[in-house]
């Protein structure tokens, strides 16, 4: 679906990713997984054409048969809104504190898909409901709800658009234990119950272990090791791959 | 929740002008010279001895500071601000006529900050290092920095004397029948320095307000998501905009500090002009009734203020921390 190739990102002189090569392959969950600083969020802005103004990007990432790091802003403005949707770590920070969570729901969601306001509520209505969240939450502000109740907002709104691809950047890590879990369950049930394609970026193993089909290693800027989980699990190449699986037990 | 709010907001605008009413009047007490000779005001010299003895026993001149005071303060809160030793008219009759040259210069000046900050403000704020970023800042430092009154002069030098087009001061013809016309001819020159020595530092305050806005996860997490940029600029300027009333607020009193300057300069008939003309004759009981409605009426505009605010901000009516 997404093939990455030769993505290098340099900003101030200083390189974020060298020369960086994986695959998203349709309907899979493929998780991104590094240390702190290894560049996979810098990796996810250069797919969502959101890097910084002085970032230098080289490679191609091509989507659709197409290099999207040579789309226009309004282009990859379109493409976000048609086919992507990214779930990012702070929940708590991540709607806007004063506006009620319904509007802003209806707009990651329902506006994005041309529904009107009473369709938006019905369907809505209904998703709240399987993943627990009392319809209620609408009426309510961000800073009323929990980092674990906004997160689970954000993936009502996954399940209402349905997106192509779903770019979840370490979206449990500010969660607890409990919550954590409930979370990579709800990202197992969109990838099984809707097909959807998630890239899933992390630096816990066991969530890779628990969600993800395929797996790509980052380190310094690079990707050390790619393959599926059971491979990459079982069979080790790479010596940092080595360090990190030995660190989990 | 609000009645609660709007109290507790009625109770800190009476402390404020408790606050103004006591700096007021012992500052007069502190004024050089005997206070009952400067309760006489330019008087002095022609009054009789009776005529003394009547203004002393109005304001109690013979009694302790702290009681001529409390009566000064007991008649301020009936609405009774005495009578002006100058004109022998009752105060709040004198403001009364002056009150809406003031309320008018005010708003439309206000209104004119407020609409061309918040534009300028936006779009130099969502555009962070292009032309209209950068134009700005310096407009603001370049029109901040001229002294009001110098602008003022130069104004009444080109638009009065030079072209003849504006009248230099006053806030109506003579004859007083100028109607609407002639009384935006003469608000044109007061109300405009105010404009423009205010509303480039109100629209930089705006500007850096939206930057940070425009910095924040929230605006990231719906770039991301493909929310348009319309509806993210309107959520950045409604956020932007509670600090940027914060600032109206802190330097409303300053602006009416700014009015005076105006007033005077252009010889507007307002409140201003009138609290100089107070100082200039040593009219005390105009001076500090003028100073006490500048009070209000500040207090009044900050109540407005904080009122919108309190519309716009969840956290203020929800009890969040912001």
């Amino acid at each position: 679906m997404i093939e990455v190739k030769d993505l290098s990102i340099e900003i101030k002189d200083q390189h974020i990713t060298k020369h960086i090569d994986f695959t998203i392959r349709r309907g899979k969950i493929t998780s991104l997984i590094g240390e702190s600083g290894s560049g996979k969020s810098m990796t996810v802005s250069a797919l969502l054409g959101l890097l910084p103004i002085d970032a230098k990007v080289s490679g191609y990432v091509m989507y659709e048969g197409r290099n999207i790091l040579d789309a226009s802003v309004q282009e990859m403005a379109s493409l976000r809104r048609q086919d992507i949707f990214t779930i990012f770590q702070d929940a708590s920070n991540s709607f806007n504190p004063s506006v009620k969570l319904g509007h802003q729901l209806y707009t990651f969601s329902g506006e994005r898909v041309g529904d009107t306001l009473d369709v938006f509520n019905e369907k809505m209505h209904v998703i709240l409901d399987q993943l627990g969240l009392a319809w209620e939450v609408v009426e309510q502000y961000p800073f009323q709800l929990s980092g674990g109740m906004l997160q689970r907002c954000m993936i009502a709104c996954a399940f209402y658009v349905e997106p192509a691809l779903l770019i979840a950047d370490e979206p449990t890590s500010a969660l607890d234990m409990v919550l954590q879990k409930e979370f990579i369950q709800l990202l197992i049930r969109l990838n099984e119950e809707r097909g959807t394609t998630i890239l899933l970026i992390t630096h816990d193993l066991d969530i890779v272990a628990e969600a993800a089909h395929e797996m790509a290693v980052m380190q310094q800027g690079t990707i050390v090791e790619m393959g599926t989980v059971e491979t990459v699990f079982s069979n080790p190449r790479d010596a940092y791959t080595k360090r990190l699986l030995e660190s989990r037990f | 929740m609000i009645s609660k709010w709007v109290g507790k907001r009625m109770v800190m605008g009476i402390v404020v002008l408790f606050i103004v009413s006591f700096l007021s009047f012992f500052i007069m007490q502190a004024a050089p010279g005997d206070p009952a000779t400067a309760f006489y005001g330019g008087n002095a010299q022609t009054l009789t001895a009776a005529e003394k003895e009547r203004i002393t026993r109005a304001y109690a001149l013979d009694r302790p500071v702290a009681e001529q005071y409390l009566a000064w303060l007991g008649e301020t809160v009936k609405g009774n601000l005495g009578t002006s030793s100058k004109e022998g008219r009752p105060v709040s009759e004198i403001i009364m006529e002056r009150l809406p040259n003031t309320l008018l210069l005010f708003s439309v000046t206000m209104f004119f900050i407020v609409i061309g900050s918040i534009w300028l403000g936006t779009v130099a704020g969502m555009r962070a290092g292009s032309i209209w970023d950068k134009g700005l800042s310096t407009f603001s430092i370049a029109t901040s920095s001229i002294p009001a009154f110098w602008l003022g002069i130069l104004f009444i030098y080109f638009f009065a004397v030079t072209l003849g087009v504006l009248p230099s001061s006053g806030s109506s013809d003579v004859d007083g029948n100028g109607g609407v016309v002639d009384k935006v001819r003469h608000l044109i020159m007061p109300a405009s320095v105010l404009i423009v020595t205010h509303v480039g530092i109100y629209a930089r305050f705006l500007q850096e307000s939206i930057k940070i806005e425009n910095s924040q996860y929230y605006v990231k997490v719906a770039r991301a998501n493909g929310v348009t940029e319309r509806s993210i600029r309107k959520g950045i300027v409604r956020n932007a905009s509670i600090p940027y009333l914060n600032y109206i607020a802190i330097t409303i009193p300053s602006f009416f500090g700014g009015s005076i300057i105006v007033e005077s300069l252009f010889a507007w008939a307002g409140i201003g002009q009138l609290t100089v003309k107070a100082v200039a004759t040593k009219d005390f009981p105009l001076l500090m009734g003028s100073i006490m409605v500048t009070g209000v009426l500040v207090v009044v505009t900050l109540f407005i203020v904080d009122l919108i605010m309190y519309a716009i901000d969840p956290k203020l009516r929800k009890g969040g921390v912001r």
